[in-house]
This record gives structure tokens, sequence and C-alpha cells, in this order.
């Protein structure tokens, strides 16, 4: 009875209710559809990094990762084939390469760029990473002169396939040394980076050019798909010698998962002022319900109501109006969530790929957590609940003589 | 059975102090049919509202049944209006938003009885105060007489030992203001419950088996006009 008595109350003021309603259906929403972009950001960030960067794990010499930074090239695997074979037979793993990142100066013959050079092994490459598949120009490496350019870069120094490029850097005793490639393909990949400053080569190029021998810098391993990647590093890390190191791809770019993180909180403040502001709009609502309605509280107090039910009745309209502010946010919220799940955000322009004549877009799509929703729902709801105690206060201090005398 | 005794109100406005009881003491035995009779400021919604334990006195106690209020917490005297006192008002006091029956359900929810005697008894009173086509109205949709029938159904349905119903009359016209007291009369007698209610208007005041008359704050006379 107490709660049809507050749902008739809530629609006493129809336009008061949708407004009060419609203002936390604001900030929920926002608070879904920024948690929805922060998980396709995030996943399209993990995307990158596993298909083009590191894979699901990386084998490196220890000690290599902590100076990572200055491609310590006296640190390498230098024996990367028997590693290869052992890592290649733990269950769970789809797929092993060795690569080698190294520093380096690309030449077209009027201006040089600083890039990062990525040797392959081109046979086994593709078992982890999808370079291969990113060649929108000309072809893969298939002789070992032959050089792959990230679209960004080939457009900034106006390469074409077949052009001649030098590589210059230094080797492994720090002595320069440099090569000569013919562009054989243009790499677009859905990694931003990657084709800005990234050219990639034969290894046993790579590692003649850097005075390696066999040595390369790391190996990346691809997991299957049942495989979890914490249960699949301690496995590697048990079968493999300790001179070598085992790290996850968030160890390995742990910086950009906590500026992700951080951008996380920092949007769910946003959101969050939204729903303060919508906090204050129903304490507003309870407010002007409970000076309006004092003689009622009046009449009910006459009829024996303590201050439980009274306190029960407008909690209930609360309530209920953080209940529909909280469908309504979910729904708007889900709607567009769904949008960027299903069309996502076209952002080739914001690459500057439109002009380039290739036929790849970067769309980023969003991805909707389930459980985030949930949370979101019962906030909206807990929140409404939590401002109307404020009013409410007011309608309990009332003494029945005053309110029923109250006009 | 109610007994008041020596009761004093002071309102404080301002800095000013307005005495609207100077020294009441009534007794008011059960089953009785009573008005409080006064000229406007005279303190009859005053002592009504204490006797109905809504308003505290400055001095003086009421005694209800035994029991004196001014010894009751807040909770203790809402418990006392929950099961023994049901009050009509001058202005009816319905929730606009319930029907006449949801309106009459209302003190019922408070107390534990099976659903389907709360419908009984709800479909009762209303039928016996002559509302039984109207359950389903809102107040809006009916007239002033109508809902002080309402009113009048809602103080009895929980069947409390006194109904208190200031000014019932002062917003009806004198026919329906007429229907209405002899409604209660006939109430009073078949639910045998205290009925003490105030007035200024003469035509209450005959129904009345006892006149109370108060004037500046204090009894002026006491009588009973009809035989019991």
């Amino acid at each position: 009875m107490l709660l049809k008595l507050a749902w008739r109350n809530v629609f006493r003021h129809k336009r008061r209710t949708q407004i009060t309603a419609a203002a936390i259906s604001i900030g929920l929403g926002a608070m879904i559809i920024s948690n929805t972009m922060m998980n396709g950001m995030d996943s399209l960030a993990s995307y990158n990094i596993i298909n083009y960067e590191t894979g699901h794990l990386e084998v490196f010499a220890a000690g290599y990762y902590r100076e990572e930074g200055l491609f310590p090239l006296d640190t390498i695997i230098d024996e990367p084939d028997p590693l290869i074979a052992a890592v290649q037979d733990i269950p769970g793993v789809k797929g092993v390469t060795a690569r080698v990142k190294f520093p380096a100066r690309i030449s077209n013959g009027i201006d040089e760029y600083p890039v990062l050079g990525i040797g392959i092994d081109p046979a086994t490459e593709s078992d982890v990473f999808k370079i291969e598949q990113s060649v929108v120009a000309g072809h893969y490496l298939e002789n070992p002169e032959d050089i792959l350019i990230g679209a960004e870069l080939a457009k900034t120094m106006d390469i074409d396939i077949g052009s001649l490029i030098t590589v210059i850097t230094r080797d492994r005793n720090g002595t320069y040394n440099a090569y000569d490639f013919i562009v054989s393909g243009v790499l677009l990949t859905d990694h931003p980076l990657f084709d800005v400053n990234a050219v990639v080569m034969d290894l046993d190029i790579t590692q003649e050019l850097l005075s390696l021998n066999q040595g390369v810098t790391e190996l990346s391993v691809r997991l299957g798909r049942a495989a979890n990647v914490q249960t699949m590093q301690s496995r590697i890390t048990e079968a493999i010698d300790k001179g070598y190191e085992v790290l996850t791809y968030k160890e390995v770019y742990g910086s950009i998962f906590e500026v992700s993180g951080f951008k996380r909180l920092m949007q769910f403040i946003i959101a969050l002022v939204v729903v303060v502001i919508a906090a204050v709009g129903i304490i507003n609502t309870m407010l002007m319900a409970v000076i309006e309605r004092i003689p009622e509280i009046g009449t009910l107090k006459a009829m024996g109501f303590g201050n439980k039910e009274i306190i029960k009745l407008f909690m209930y309209e609360g309530g209920i109006i953080g209940m529909f502010g909280s469908v309504l946010g979910c729904m708007y919220g889900l709607v567009a969530s769904l949008f960027l799940v299903i069309v996502g955000i076209d952002l080739t322009s914001f690459f500057n790929t439109a002009d380039m004549g290739y036929p790849v877009k970067f769309i980023m799509k969003g991805q909707i957590d389930p459980g985030m929703v949930g949370i979101v729902f019962v906030f909206g709801i807990v929140v409404s609940l939590l401002v109307t105690l404020w009013p409410v206060r007011r309608a309990t201090r009332l003494q029945p003589v005053d309110a029923l005398r109250h006009v | 059975m109610v007994e008041v005794q020596g009761l004093y109100k002071d309102y404080k406005v301002g800095k000013v102090l307005f005495p609207a009881l100077r020294g009441v003491s009534v007794s008011i035995k059960d089953e009785e049919f009573t008005a409080i009779a006064g000229p406007s400021g005279s303190g009859k919604t005053t002592l009504l509202n204490i006797i109905g334990c809504l308003d505290t006195p400055t001095k003086g106690k009421v005694v209800i049944n035994g029991t004196d209020t001014s010894t009751l917490s807040r909770t203790e005297k809402a418990e006392l209006r929950k099961k023994m006192i049901g009050f009509v008002f001058q202005t009816f006091n319905l929730i606009p938003v319930l029907t006449a029956y949801e309106n009459v359900e209302m003190p019922l929810i408070l107390l534990t009885m099976p659903e389907c005697e709360k419908k009984d008894r709800v479909t009762t009173i209303l039928e016996e105060v002559g509302l039984g086509e109207y359950l389903h109205r809102r107040p809006n949709e009916m007239s002033g007489g109508q809902q002080q029938r309402v009113a009048i159904a809602r103080a009895l349905v929980k069947n409390p030992s006194m109904v208190l119903a200031d000014e019932p009359t002062a917003n009806l016209d004198s026919t329906t203001a007429h229907d209405i007291l002899s409604l209660m009369e006939k109430l009073n007698k078949t639910h045998k419950t205290t009925f003490i209610f105030s007035t200024h208007d003469q035509l209450v005041m005959d129904f009345a088996r006892r006149l109370v008359l108060l004037r500046d704050g204090k009894v002026v006379s006491d009588k009973a006009r009809k035989a019991e």
C-alpha cells in the first residue's frame, strides 16, 4: 500500500518526475558510454599490441626488458633456436617467432628519419603477428633486400613500392653500419604508431646489419584461445632456463594500461559529477514533495503512522524516481554503446590516412561491460535513496499538530 | 474514558505568550457524543489536539483509559493514535492520489490482520457511510459531503475507542452537515465509539448529547442536552 501510494505520488507531478529522472539518466548513461569507450580503447590497444608488437607473451634475455628503451644489444638471446623449440612444445602455445628491434635512421637520399627497425623471420612471423595481412600495397618480404614501411612514414618520405632506401644504424659493437633496401610493401596496420615510424625487414639481414650472429632481442609468443596469459607466463618461465624472463604484453606496455586506468578514472569522475548534479535535482524534487505535502504528513501521523513509515514512503518515492532514471540511463547508455559496438567511431581522418588511397579504415569499436551496466543501474537507485534521506528528515521532525496546521 | 485534568496550553508568537487553554478539566465517558463548543479562539481545536496526542500541554494531563498521555514518548503516542483514536478534520484531509477505498484502507496497513479482513472492514464501513457505490472514486471526484463520509469511515475502520472530529461540518452546507451529523450519531450508537467534536455551529450543538462550552480557554458550561 505504501508502495502504491509512493508510486502515485511520484506521478502527481509528471513533468517534475520526468525532468528529475532524465537528469539522473544523463549522468548514468554518460557513465556507461564512457566505460564502453574506454573498454573499446583498451581492447583496441591490447589488440594492436598483441598483433603487432609483442604477442601475448615475450621472452627476453634477463635484464633486457629493464633497459628496453635503450635497445641494449649486449643482453640479447644469443641462441634462440633451442629456446623457440622449448617454448613451442609447451601446450597452449600457438606460435613463437623471433624478432630484433633496434633504433635506426632511414634515408631516401634526400631526408633522414628516425625509425624503429624490426627484423622478422618471415616464415614464423605470421604464426604470431598480423604484419603479412597488413601489407596494403606491394608484397610481403620475399627477398633479403626487401623492406616493408609504414604507410604514414611512406607518405611523409614520399616513398613508393620499389623505392630504394638506406637503413643506417649502429651494430652491437657501436660501429655505424648501413644497408640498402628496396621497398617491397607498404604496411597499414590498425596501430597508428606502427604506421608512422616502423620499418620491417628480414631477420637474417638484420642480424648481419647489427652483428648479432644468431642473436635476437626477443621471442614473441602467441597463445591458443583457451590459454590464460598469466598461467602460460609461469608455465613458460618454469620450462626455460633462468637466464630468460617472460613478460606479458600488459607488463611490457604497463605504462599504456596505467594511463588508460587514469583516463578511465577521470571519465568516471566527470560522469559522477553529472550524477551529483542530478542528485541535487532529486533533493530539490523530494524537498518540494515534502513541503507541499506537510499537511498530508500530519494526517498520516494523526492516523498513527510513525517516522519509520513516513521515511519509508518518501524513500520509495526517491527510489522510484531513481529507478526510472536508472532504467532510462541504462537504456540510452546501452543504445549509444551498441552503436559504438556495432558501428564504432571512424578515426580514419583523425589518423590522416583518408587521402592515402588505401581501402582501410581505423574504426574504434566499443565494448560493453554488462557488470558495469548492472553497477550503474544499482548506483542510480542507491544515490537516489541516499539523497532522499535529507529532505525526509524535515518530514520526520514535524510535530503532527504543526504539520496539520501547515498551509 | 478520557480524563482532562487542569490543562494549560500557551502558544508563543514572537516574544508574546498566548494562552489557548487555561485550566480545562473535563471527563468524558465511553460512548459519549460530546460537542466542545465555543467561539473562534476559545481553545476547542487545541483541546482536541491534546486529547488526540497530536499536541502537548504546557501544564496538566490527559488520561485515556488509565494511561497518562503526558508520560508517553512520540512513538508510544503514535501507537496510541494508531489503535485507539480516529480523527475527522474540517478539511477532510483525504490523500488525493488514493481512491475512497484506499483512503479508508490506510489506517489498516499499520495493523496486523488478514487481507480478507481488511477488505471486509473497508467495504462494510464504506457501505455503512453510504458510499458503497463510490469505492473507486478519488477525492476530487466526490462532493464535500462524500469526502467527509470517507474521512469518517477512515476514522472508524480500525474500531477506535474514540473519534475526535474538529469542526467536521464547517466546510459543508447545512443539509449535508445535517446528514453527516446524523451519520455520526448513528455510528456512535452502532459502533459504541466515543465521539468528541468541536464546533461553533448551533446545528452541531443541537445534535450533541453533551455540550462543553469553552470561552477564552476555560470551560464555562458543561451540560447534558438530551437523554442518553
